[in-house]
This record gives C-alpha cells, sequence and structure tokens, in this order.
C-alpha cells in the first residue's frame, strides 16, 4: 500500500520525503518550536504561565551581562571555527595527496580520540593548562618563565584551544572527503595547461574543496559557540559563554522562558550577522560587474 | 628543421610502477603535423607514454625530446603540448568560456585577446552559445569538445589525445572522429592519440604505431599495417585475421607450401624460410571466396561446414568449420555485389583464397 502511494507521480516533495520529513518534524521543529513558545511567556514563582510577553527578550537585550555573553559565544566560534579550518586543511591535504599510504590508519588515529568522552578530553586539558600543569611546567623548565603563568586558563583563549582540541576530527572529516572527491584528472589538466602547483592550488584545489570548508567552518562554529561544559571547566569568569547562562536558566534558576529567549537571542544575531554578510557579497559582486 | 622533422622524440623510454613494466626502453619519433596514434590494448603503456610526453609522469629511464630539446626534466606546467583527457577533466566550477580561458589566463593574456580566443576556439568545436554553462549542464560530446578546445586555445606543438572518445556512445564517436580529422587538417597541429580501438586508428590516423607489453609492435600506416602485419599480435589485433599453425613443407617459386594440422596452405615464400620452420599463415576474411564448387583459380582451397550465417545487410559473415582433424572454425566474409544466394547453416562449402593473400607470420 505504501508502495503504490509512493508510486504515484503526483505526491508532493514533501511527502516523498516523507521519513525525513517525519524526523525533523519530531527532533527538531517540534522541541524548537516548543522553546520558541517558551521565549514569549514569562515565569511566576517557578510556574511557567503563558502569558504573550516579549519580556524576555527585554532582558536579554538590556542586560549588562547577556550580549557580551553572546558575542563572546559568537566571537569564540568564529575564531575556533577559522582556526581549526587553518590547522586541519593541511593535515587533511597532505593525508589526501601526499601521505596516500598512511591515509587509513591516520584517520583512524584521529578519530579514536573520539572514543574517549568529551568531558574527559576537557578535564586533560585543564590538567595541562592549570598553574603546574604540563604547559607551566615546560616553561618554567625552559626558563621561559620564572613563575607560573596565570593566562594559560581561565580565559577565553582557554576555551578557544580546548575547542579547538576537542572538535578537530569533526573539522578534518569534511575536508578530507571534499579534497577525496577532487578527480586527480583535473589537477592534472590545470598543470597541463600551465598551471605551477601554487596556482593549481588557488584556482582549482581549493574552490572545489570549499563546501567541506564551509560545512567544517559550520560544524566548529556551531558545535563551539553552543558549548557550555568547556567554558565552565576552563573558561573561568572571562571564559563564560551564552551556553553557560542557559544552562544556568534551565537549570538552577528554572527559568525556562528566559533561558528560550536567550537562545533565540543568539540565533537572531547569528541570522542578522549572516544576512549582513550575503547582501555584503552580493554588493561587492555588484560592484565588480 | 625540415616540414616533417620529429616534434617529439621518445628515447630509450622505460617506466615501471613498482615491479610492473609499463614502458620498456621505448624509442619513437613523432614528425610534425602527423596524428599519430598508439594503439594498443589497455595496460600496454600508450597512455603512460602521453603522459611522460605531457610531464605528468616522469620515466625510470631514458630522455623525451621535444623539437630537439631535452624536456625530461621538465614539470608539466612548462610544457608546450596539451592534453585532451578520457574523462574531459573539465574543471566543475568554472563556465565552459572560463574552463578554455584557463591556460590564457594562466598566461597573463590580455582579456580582449581572451575573449577573443576563446570565442574562435568555441567556434572551431561547434560550441557558440554555450560560454555560461558549467561543465555539469553538458552531455558527454559536448564536454569533450569544451576539453578539446581548452587544450587547442594554447595552439600547442603537440595535442594530446588519451582517448578521448572512450566514453561517447558509437554514434556519437563516429561524428567526433571526423571532426578531430578535419580540426587536425585544419589546424596542421601534430596529434598524438591514444586508443585501443583498432577502427578508431585506422579511420584517423596518418600513422599507427601498435603497442604491446610497453614496447611498438609495428609502426606504420594504417594499410601497411592492416596489409603487411608483421606479427601475429598486429594482425589479430587490426581488422580480423584467420590464422593456421604449422611448419613450411617445401619452399619452392613462385609459392611455397606449409603444412598445418594435415592441411596444405600455399604462400609466397620470402627470403629466410627454411624448410621445418615453425610459421603462421595469416588470411584476412575478406580475401577468401566461399562457394558451392571448388574455384581452381585458388591455390588455397578447404571444404568446410557453415556453422553460423550472420547477414550484416552490405555483407555475410560466416563462421566455417574446417575439414580435418585440426580443421578450425574460421570466419569469412562474402560481399554482396549481386543477389547471391547465402549458404545456410549445415550447408558443406568451399573456401579458397590465392597464395598473395596468405601472410606468412612468424609464431
Amino acid at each position: 500500500m505504501l508502495g503504490r502511494l509512493l508510486a504515484r507521480r503526483r505526491l508532493s516533495p514533501l511527502v516523498r520525503l516523507g521519513p525525513l520529513t517525519l524526523y525533523m518534524l519530531i527532533f527538531f521543529v517540534i522541541p524548537v518550536g516548543t522553546f520558541l513558545l517558551y521565549s514569549f511567556w514569562t515565569v511566576r514563582e517557578w510556574d511557567v504561565v503563558r502569558v504573550w510577553n516579549l519580556g524576555n527578550y527585554r532582558e536579554v537585550f538590556t542586560s549588562p551581562v547577556y550580549p557580551r555573553l553572546i558575542m563572546r559565544s559568537l566571537a569564540v566560534g568564529a575564531v575556533t571555527a577559522i582556526l581549526s579550518v587553518v590547522v586541519v586543511y593541511p593535515l587533511a591535504y597532505t593525508l589526501v595527496f601526499r601521505l596516500e599510504r598512511y591515509r587509513d590508519l591516520i584517520l583512524f588515529l584521529l578519530t579514536i580520540s573520539l572514543f574517549s568522552n568529551y568531558v574527559v578530553r576537557i578535564y586533560a586539558w585543564r590538567s595541562i593548562l592549570s598553574a603546574n600543569g604540563l604547559v607551566n611546567y615546560l616553561l618554567m623548565g625552559l626558563r621561559l618563565a620564572d613563575g607560573p603563568r596565570s593566562y594559560l586558563i581561565h580565559t577565553p583563549w582557554a576555551v578557544v584551544v580546548v575547542l579547538l582540541n576537542v572538535y578537530i576530527p569533526f573539522a578534518t572529516l569534511p575536508i578530507f572527503s571534499a579534497l577525496l572527491n577532487i578527480e586527480r584528472d583535473v589537477l592534472d589538466a590545470a598543470s597541463d595547461l600551465g598551471a605551477n602547483p601554487v596556482r593549481t592550488f588557488w584556482q582549482v584545489t581549493l574552490p572545489l574543496s570549499m563546501p567541506g570548508v564551509m560545512a567544517a567552518f559550520s560544524f566548529i562554529f556551531l558545535l563551539s559557540a553552543g558549548d557550555f561544559v568547556t567554558p565552565e571547566l576552563v573558561g573561568g569568569i572571562n571564559g563564560m559563554m551564552i551556553g553557560n547562562a542557559v544552562a544556568t536558566q534551565f537549570g538552577m534558576v528554572s527559568n525556562w522562558p528566559l533561558g528560550a529567549a536567550m537562545v533565540f537571542s543568539t540565533i537572531l544575531v547569528i541570522v542578522l550577522a549572516l544576512a549582513a554578510w550575503l547582501v555584503g557579497q552580493r554588493g561587492l559582486r555588484l560592484l565588480r560587474v | 628543421m625540415s616540414e616533417r622533422a620529429a616534434v617529439v622524440r621518445f628515447q630509450g623510454i622505460t617506466k615501471t610502477f613498482g615491479p610492473v613494466v609499463a614502458l620498456d626502453a621505448m624509442t619513437l619519433e613523432v614528425r610534425r603535423g602527423e596524428f599519430l596514434s598508439l594503439l594498443g590494448p589497455s595496460g600496454c603503456g600508450k597512455t603512460t607514454l602521453l603522459r611522460t610526453c605531457a610531464g605528468l609522469e616522469s620515466p625510470t629511464r631514458g630522455r623525451v625530446y621535444l623539437e630537439s630539446q631535452d624536456v625530461t626534466d621538465w614539470p608539466a606546467h612548462r610544457r608546450p603540448v596539451n592534453m585532451v583527457f578520457q574523462r574531459w577533466a573539465l574543471f566543475p566550477h568554472k563556465t565552459v568560456a572560463d574552463n578554455i580561458a584557463f591556460g590564457l589566463m594562466i598566461r597573463r593574456v590580455p582579456r580582449v585577446e581572451i575573449a577573443e580566443r576563446v570565442r574562435r576556439l568555441l567556434e572551431l568545436v561547434k560550441m557558440a552559445g554555450y560560454e555560461a554553462r558549467y561543465p555539469k549542464q553538458l552531455s558527454g560530446g559536448q564536454a569533450q569538445r569544451i576539453a578539446l578546445a581548452r587544450a587547442l586555445v594554447l595552439e600547442p606543438k603537440v595535442l594530446l589525445l588519451d582517448e578521448p572518445l572512450g566514453s561517447l556512445d558509437l554514434k556519437l564517436r563516429k561524428e567526433m572522429q571526423i571532426e578531430l580529422i578535419s580540426i587536425h587538417r585544419r589546424l596542421g597541429t601534430t596529434f598524438i592519440y591514444v586508443t585501443h580501438d583498432q577502427d578508431e586508428a585506422l579511420t584517423m590516423s596518418d600513422r599507427v604505431v601498435v603497442m604491446n607489453h610497453g614496447r611498438v609492435v609495428q609502426d606504420g600506416t594504417p594499410t601497411e599495417i592492416y596489409q603487411r602485419p608483421n606479427s601475429v599480435f598486429a594482425a589479430q589485433f587490426i581488422g580480423e585475421a584467420v590464422l593456421f599453425r604449422g611448419r613450411i613443407a617445401r619452399v619452392g617459386s613462385p609459392r611455397c607450401t606449409i603444412e598445418a594440422d594435415g592441411l596444405l596452405l600455399y604462400g609466397q615464400p620470402r627470403p629466410g624460410l627454411q624448410v621445418g620452420q615453425e610459421i603462421v599463415v595469416c588470411v584476412r576474411p575478406e580475401r577468401m571466396r566461399i562457394s558451392t564448387t571448388p574455384d581452381p583459380l585458388l591455390d588455397n582451397r578447404l571444404q568446410g561446414t557453415v556453422v553460423n550465417t550472420i547477414f550484416k545487410g552490405a555483407a555475410v559473415h560466416y563462421q566455417v568449420q574446417v575439414e580435418g582433424a585440426g580443421g578450425p572454425l574460421v570466419t569469412v566474409h562474402q560481399n554482396l555485389e549481386q543477389d547471391l544466394p547465402l549458404h545456410v547453416s549445415g550447408s558443406a562449402v568451399h573456401l579458397g583464397w590465392s597464395g598473395d593473400s596468405s601472410m606468412l607470420l612468424p609464431p
């Protein structure tokens, strides 16, 4: 019966993508939609009251703290994403084009780090960066510092370093597979047509691997900007991010509407930033023509 | 340098990939302006030789000369030769116009000139109007034309073509063959064409180099190779061949006798033949006459039974089981210039051919 239903031509694409639509509905649209509703409600004496209002948003944007947390989260996300792409691209490139023989082994080693729990890895970094941790030990041992450096931990930079480490496998795979999908003949054609290796890279390899780069960037940006465990453990006061504030609202304070409003405020800022970027691109293209 | 001077010279090229020998001390000269085909089964080293010329592969031993200059150590991007790849290898992120313009842009040719040359090349390959398309929006034949234009726009000293028609269907392949020939005539560029398709090689080339196991088997014009193959391999690779393995029974003049599994065959003697020597008699199927009565004018006469009759329109192909203990199954072609009654399978027939048509090949 399902077969006959699927065989009918006039079914709308929405129905033909049925399973996917259902999945998105259950695991994305409904939960996110629910919290969108929450963000317009309010809390009275630890109970959610369904009174429609924009008070939560007003509180988020007029607070001295939350906008800074949002901006810091986006900045940490962006910096981590950019750094991870910069670090990972040469690695993926080498794996695909230079170390074909060890490719599988190295990829395996890389993903093996995912086998250990993420919190465990963060704790490991916490001890590496701490006042009597490995980095300070080395700095002092090499006489590069006369005492423990406190800036190593409890700063946004510490958050970036740890996030970078934790999420690098997620950045490697998309770039790796994008590079792997480039036909060797296309690269041969570029050099046959007179492009030296550097030009071949900029004109052909990089543009063709851009989808992978964008995917890696998005993964790392979203995972990092939304993280709240890493800032909690290595960020300190100055490394707090919006995720921590949201977690507090949903946990200790039990103010779900305010927490939801923080989430959607952050999303709003990202969407506005993206829109501005796209408009800017369009403008640049128009200027060039 | 004379008009027919060598534009490319491969001097003792050996290329090994681990234990595999792709090219074995291969020496070959390519003359200016000729359409040369490298023909051979897959794995015979023809593509490797082509890539050695492009600089995409460096030989293990030997030198490559381009217009008497040793270019063996030049990287691919500095060599004034261009290649058309089997699977086209167009840049998927660039439009048709940008694909063709790529090499010119690298050479910093002024924009106006690039536009003009791209336009001319698109006209040459009959693809004007497709400038803004992306490779994904092209059919196989169209993509191949663009790949051709992209390579030709740089006016290479030699155009290298690596089985460029291999992935097109038969009809399109025939069309493109004719078009490649006409482009070759118009531009006068030297073409080195790699193919495993003997029909393609025969149709297009001025000269065919038959290769096997990384060596040259035979080098000559299509007619030379078809009419005077120097080996069983060449005879079988180009055209169809009926083979009889045997020994020289008598060397006489004007003909010599070969005994093959009890059959007596006759051929033209050539110097150096000795009685008892093993030899292969090779006959082209269209040189054989098939009839219901023996033809006294033909010195080779065999009897047999038709096993299969394959009607091809302009001709009939018969598979005939030759009589005798080791009688082989042979294919005979009969042109239908007039309405002849066809020999149906099972009928007894006589086969005959003149001794001139027996090619004696080393075993």
